[in-house]
């Protein structure tokens, strides 16, 4: 994911529920993007999350990694 | 909310986990072997990013990780209510655990600034952590704001997490709080920052 030296510093506006909001829907994230459909419509507020936490972001790619070992 | 339809694998693993006795151990067992499984994997995937030095206890951190994940899924298990499957839903718990600690490992030895005066102190650093900005207005800009606008605290983490790049649950380990709440000191520095740009004419978005 790309950003801008600002966005990077400064994340972005839409509305961020956090890393522990973010917990609650990271696996029906992850299983939506496997099958193909638009995981960020579905959760805007975690993908907007995810934008602006690197944790939480590598989490995903972590358990979009695990999804496929399973 | 209650739940959708389960599938018949997830379905097994609620109903073996919630029994007692032998079945309830051999799911337990089974649970904690595909965690150990995801929480090596994850640790081989990220081998690249960890020291030299600390490779040797890689897999005390997996295991520690997979103990205590299966413990989490098994505590939480009222609260699985199928919108992912079980495996999915356990997964995380796991990943949770092993990036952790893996964050944590890899900074283990290198200093992270915990001082809530460092904006004050070292001003000559200040450049070099915001050296990505070109524009020099905008350079000023957040320079001023970081000093007038944000809290000693606000000032530390944005520092540490967003300049200096220091995890965020690194972060709050040193500082003995969790990565929600750090988290939530910088959203709310960053907000801060990005209204003070904005009332500025800069063009940053804020609400």
């Amino acid at each position: 994911m790309s950003q801008s030296p600002l966005d990077r510093l400064l994340g972005n506006d839409d509305p961020d529920p956090g890393c522990d909001a973010g917990l609650e829907v990271i696996d029906q994230y992850c299983e939506a993007i496997r099958r193909g459909e638009d995981a960020a419509g579905r959760f805007p507020a975690f993908a907007a999350h995810i934008h602006n936490c690197t944790a939480c972001r590598e989490d995903t790619e972590a358990l979009l990694a695990a999804l496929d070992g399973l | 909310m209650q739940s959708v339809l389960r599938d018949l694998d997830s379905t097994r693993w609620v109903h073996e986990l919630r029994a007692s006795g032998a079945v309830h151990e051999a799911a337990a067992a089974r649970l904690h072997d595909l965690l150990l499984r995801v929480a090596r994997s994850e640790a081989a995937r990220r081998r690249s990013t960890l020291p030299d030095r600390g490779l040797e206890e890689l897999d005390d951190l997996c295991a520690q990780a997979a103990g205590d994940a299966t413990m989490a899924v098994i505590a939480k298990l009222g609260d699985f209510r199928g919108e992912a499957r079980f495996t999915t839903w356990a997964c995380k718990f796991v990943i949770f655990e092993i990036s952790t600690r893996l964050r944590r490992h890899a900074w283990r030895h290198r200093w992270v600034e915990t001082d809530e005066t460092v904006w004050e102190r070292l001003p000559d650093q200040r450049r070099s952590a915001l050296d990505s900005i070109q524009d020099q207005e905008i350079f000023g800009a957040l320079d001023r704001a970081i000093g007038q606008d944000l809290t000693g605290r606000q000032r530390l983490v944005f520092r540490a997490a967003v300049l200096d790049e220091v995890p965020i649950d690194v972060l709050a380990e040193r500082l003995g709080s969790s990565r929600g709440a750090v988290y939530k000191t910088l959203h709310d520095a960053r907000r801060k920052l990005r209204h003070a740009l904005a009332a500025q004419g800069y063009g940053v978005k804020a609400s």
